[in-house]
């Protein structure tokens, strides 16, 4: 019997009544992503998993996250379990501390199935540079899952369990939840605390839930956000329920369509599909305008710069004294350093600490990032001023669907141009969502990205599971299986 | 005599003696077992982000007062990006764009001068850890790393040793006074850095700079700074040009070592920490930090002169914060305070060193000090007298009156009872009475000392002399 394809209430229920146990569900989870050939997991947490779900055996069904495994993505620190962030770096690494996050899935008796595959340090847009392989699109297993979080879009779309966690700097949710046909938030910068995330780029990364269906999503988000006193960026904001509009109406509704998310940097297989989805939304009485918001083509020179710079920092602290990869009999602290840093890091990496550290170098500072900081402000106004119009902003998630993985690697440029429509809503600090809206001709998921003013996730739940409901899409790769 | 002008400007780290370290809630200690004060943030593990101290601010806000700064009112922290072991995230979270004061001065005395030493500048930042090389190994102890530090910048504005050592020992003085931190350089609290160049003439460039780290002593600050202006002064009189460079000052050779050659400048990629938000200084903080700034030493030195105390006593009495503590609380009181500064400096300090011990931790209240003070005054008791009750003073509950009647040490006031001791000396000493008709005035220092052995000392000398006078002149 399968249950993880089920809708949260169901499984709530079921739970409530007895009829299962969350070893049940822990059990399901573990034989799907052991037989499945998607990659998705760098580590599976199967006897503590197993154990948890025990122990939950005494206690009363609480909450309705209670006993439901969750996939946590690896660059999440978890106590005790092991943390790669995708590298050969941190391949040993077992931290001894939980991140804010995990303490609180803990705290809803959550239960963490395994840690997802990802790109090495959340650095690409494929999962390829994970230094455990790729994973796969469980629609095609040719083709990626997208990335940085690929791992977690993969378990996500296959249906092994209901929950994941991921991370966004430049699109790493959005984009493989476009890829994979999943529903991706990445709320405010400072709605989720960060403190146990491993840093990529400070002033972007964001930690997300990705699920199969807007309700699902809407209610990992209540349990995850709120103030952290360990992360100064956290933001202090009232408590409220990301549920709240779901099921609303959108009559009225004010949305913008930015000129640049429809150009021709967009395939028209895309573009057509979030035509049809506009001219729904109109149909059903929601304001859809097309707006010039400046600045949007900047966005990657500026990610670059920033997301760059910050990294060369973040990562100078694995140099193999304290945790993770030390290279071999090192003859003084330079050999150590050098040696640890060239087998730990893969390529990627390599070149982005590379670059940002270009950037950063004597009067680059001045010339790259502090004008990219001063150009980014600027972003953001426009977008505050585009809010001050339209309640929402919308347009494609992606250029294309998912590619090979196959395909060549070798345009270091290209992985940004994944990343193009997604990485202006990171710049900004803005809240964005992808929600699949169509297919392509290979029966591959299309996504359209929605996004809000600042600390207004509940109002993007709205229009999201308004298009969900609408469109009513098959989202399920395996179809009919079950 | 040297043809050479040294410029001279210092640098000085201070840790600040806040409970916990500036971005984790480890306690901020010294002298405990190595790493037993630190946590994942310290240690730099992946996922950690800084916290902030708030108490870091006051301290720092403090500090900028009483070295007359202005104090900026929006900063925010960078990243100092370099690769050493003892740097656990291989940056160092500092103020290189904003620091939190700026354009201050210290006032020093030079051969009765009054000199500006400027501060260009003073910021907030993180201390690195510890280490110890032992062989080929090198031990890393984290329980310093993440202890809030300020480092405070001079101008090139000094221009001798003495100076140097005399800026050092009054900002010691200043920032100690206000409980900003311990200052204890053999602990490293208070570490000292100088530049030193040298030239022919006011209107010459400045030459080549030389920096000598993390000095020692305030000694040894004087010391090395004179070493390296001969090392400059042999090098440039024998033509020989020398790059910029940072040198260490050895203990045992009693001169400074070559440790590098700046070939280029380091290159830090400084950037604004996106961890920590800005940070902005209200009027209203910088008021309530004011409000606890105590007396500074020069403001004591000049009441204390006010009210009868000798200047060299003063100067003495500031040295030793716990006196003066003790004084400025009895300031207000109507009370000879020469003899005050007497006791506190004489048998009150030595009683306090013997048995290794704090005024508060005797028994000697503001309340009996001001008591034995006035006994004093009045010359009920004398200060020999004083020694032989110091214990009892200083140890027991009783009031000073009643230890001296229970002592029998009261000092002789009683006429007739010194008129016949006196009377007896005249009799025993007929030459000394002969020498004083004739107008040898030492026989009266005579006399007297021959009283005060017969009184073993008891005896009013006030009083012994008026009546030794008047007996002599019959």
């Amino acid at each position: 019997m399968r249950y993880l394809n089920k809708d949260i209430k169901t499984i709530h229920e079921l739970l409530k009544n007895k009829t299962i146990k969350p070893i049940d569900l822990v059990n399901e989870a573990i034989e799907r992503i052991e037989n499945s050939t998607q990659n998705a997991y760098i580590t599976l947490n199967k006897e503590e998993a197993r154990k948890k779900a025990i122990e939950l055996e005494g206690k009363e069904v609480d909450n309705i996250l209670f006993g439901l495994p969750i996939a946590v993505k690896d660059n999440i620190i978890t106590k005790d379990l092991l943390t790669t962030c995708g590298s050969h770096m941190l391949d040993n690494f077992i931290p001894i501390y939980d991140a804010t996050i995990v303490e609180k899935i803990k705290d809803k008796n959550m239960i963490i199935i395994g840690k997802t595959n990802m790109d090495e340090f959340a650095m690409g847009s494929s999962s390829r540079t994970s230094y455990f392989g790729a994973p796969r699109n469980p629609w095609n297993e040719e083709k990626i899952s997208g990335g940085s979080s690929g791992g977690s879009a993969s378990t996500i779309a296959n249906r092994d369990v209901l929950f994941a966690l991921g991370s966004d700097t430049g699109g790493s949710i959005r984009q493989p939840a476009s890829y994979t046909g999943i529903v991706g938030m990445k709320p405010t910068y400072g709605r989720i605390s960060r403190y146990g995330l491993v840093a990529f780029a400070s002033s972007l990364d964001q930690i997300g839930p990705m699920t199969k269906n807007v309700y699902e999503n809407a209610l990992l988000l209540n349990a995850i956000v709120g103030e952290d006193e360990k992360d100064l960026t956290s933001a202090r904001k009232p408590e409220e329920d990301f549920t709240r509009y779901i099921g609303k109406e959108i009559n009225g509704m004010k949305i913008a369509v930015p000129n640049y998310l429809m150009s021709d940097i967009v395939s028209s297989e895309i573009k057509d599909s979030i035509k049809e989805t506009i001219e729904m939304l109109k149909k059903e009485g929601a304001i859809v305008e097309y707006v010039d918001v400046k600045y949007l083509e900047n966005a990657v020179t500026l990610y670059q710069i920033i997301a760059m710079g910050e990294a060369s920092s973040n990562l100078a602290r694995f140099d193999g004294i304290r945790f993770g990869h030390s290279c071999e009999n090192p003859k003084d602290v330079e050999e150590l350093y050098y040696e640890t840093r060239r087998e730990g890091f893969g390529d990627e990496v390599k070149r982005r600490i590379m670059v940002g550290s270009y950037l950063l170098s004597g009067e680059n500072a001045k010339d790259y990032y502090n004008k990219a900081l001063s150009i980014r402000d600027d972003m953001k106004k426009e977008f505050e001023n585009t809010f001050k119009n339209y309640d929402l902003i919308i347009g494609p998630t992606t250029t294309t669907t998912a590619y090979n993985i196959t395909d060549p690697m070798d345009d270091p440029l290209k992985s940004f141009m994944d990343d193009v429509l997604v990485i202006p809503v990171n710049m900004a600090g803005l809240p964005g969502l992808n929600i699949p809206v169509g297919f392509d001709k290979n029966h591959m998921p299309i996504g359209m990205q929605i996004i809000g003013n600042a600390f207004e996730e509940a109002k993007i739940y709205q229009l999201a599971s308004f298009i969900e409901n609408k469109l009513n899409l098959e989202l399920n790769p395996n179809g009919g299986e079950e | 005599m040297s043809n050479y002008i040294p410029t001279i400007g210092v640098e000085v780290h201070v840790e600040l003696k806040t409970k916990t370290k500036i971005f984790s809630p480890s306690i901020n200690g010294y002298g405990q077992m190595a790493n037993s004060l630190t946590n994942v943030v310290d240690l730099g593990y992946p996922g950690t982000l800084p916290t902030l101290n708030k108490e870091v601010f006051n301290l720092a806000i403090k500090a900028a007062t009483v070295l007359n700064c202005k104090i900026r009112r929006e900063m925010h922290f960078d990243r100092k990006n370099y690769f050493y072991p003892d740097n656990p995230k291989n940056y160092q979270i500092t103020q290189a764009r904003t620091p939190i004061g700026y354009d201050g001065y210290v006032e020093i005395e030079v051969d009765g001068k009054t000199k500006k030493i400027e501060i260009e500048e003073m910021h907030i930042e993180e201390d690195t850890c510890k280490s110890t090389h032992r062989g080929t190994k090198t031990l890393l102890d984290f329980n310093r790393a993440g202890v809030p530090l300020i480092e405070i910048v001079t101008k090139p504005c000094i221009s001798s040793s003495t100076e140097a050592k005399l800026y050092l020992e009054k900002l010691k003085e200043l920032l100690y006074y206000c409980d900003i931190s311990d200052c204890k350089m053999e602990e490293g609290s208070m570490r000292a850095d100088a530049n030193v160049s040298i030239r022919k003439s006011e209107k010459d460039p400045f030459g080549t700079k030389v920096e000598i780290k993390n000095i020692g002593s305030i000694s040894n600050v004087g010391v090395s700074i004179e070493k390296e202006i001969s090392r400059q002064e042999k090098l440039l009189e024998n033509g020989e040009a020398f790059k910029e460079q940072t040198r260490r000052y050895d203990d045992k050779l009693g001169d400074t070592v070559l440790m590098r050659v700046k070939e280029t400048g380091n290159d830090y990629r400084y950037f604004p920490e996106p961890d920590i938000p800005f940070i902005y200084i209200t009027d209203e903080m910088i008021e309530n930090v004011k409000s606890t700034i105590p007396m500074l030493p020069n403001e004591r030195v000049k009441k204390y002169i006010e009210k009868g105390i000798p200047k060299v006593n003063a100067e003495k009495l500031i040295q030793n914060r716990m006196l003066s503590d003790y004084l400025n609380s009895i300031l207000d009181s109507n009370i000879n305070f020469k003899i005050a500064a007497n006791l506190l400096l004489g048998d009150i300090s030595a009683y306090l060193n013997k048995e290794e011990t704090v005024l508060n931790k005797t028994t000697l209240t503001t309340e009996r000090f001001i008591d034995l003070v006035n006994l004093m005054d009045n010359e009920t008791l004398t200060s020999k007298n004083l020694k032989d009750i110091l214990n009892k003073v200083m140890e027991s509950n009783d009031s000073i009156e009643n230890i001296i009647k229970e002592s029998g040490v009261q000092n002789i006031t009683d006429d007739s009872a010194i008129k016949e001791t006196v009377k007896k000396i005249i009799n025993e000493n007929p030459k000394s009475v002969q020498d004083y008709k004739e107008g040898h005035d030492r026989a009266v220092k005579f006399l007297m000392g021959q009283i005060m052995k017969e009184t073993k000392g008891s005896v009013n000398p006030k009083m012994a002399m008026d009546i030794l006078i008047q007996e002599l002149n019959i």
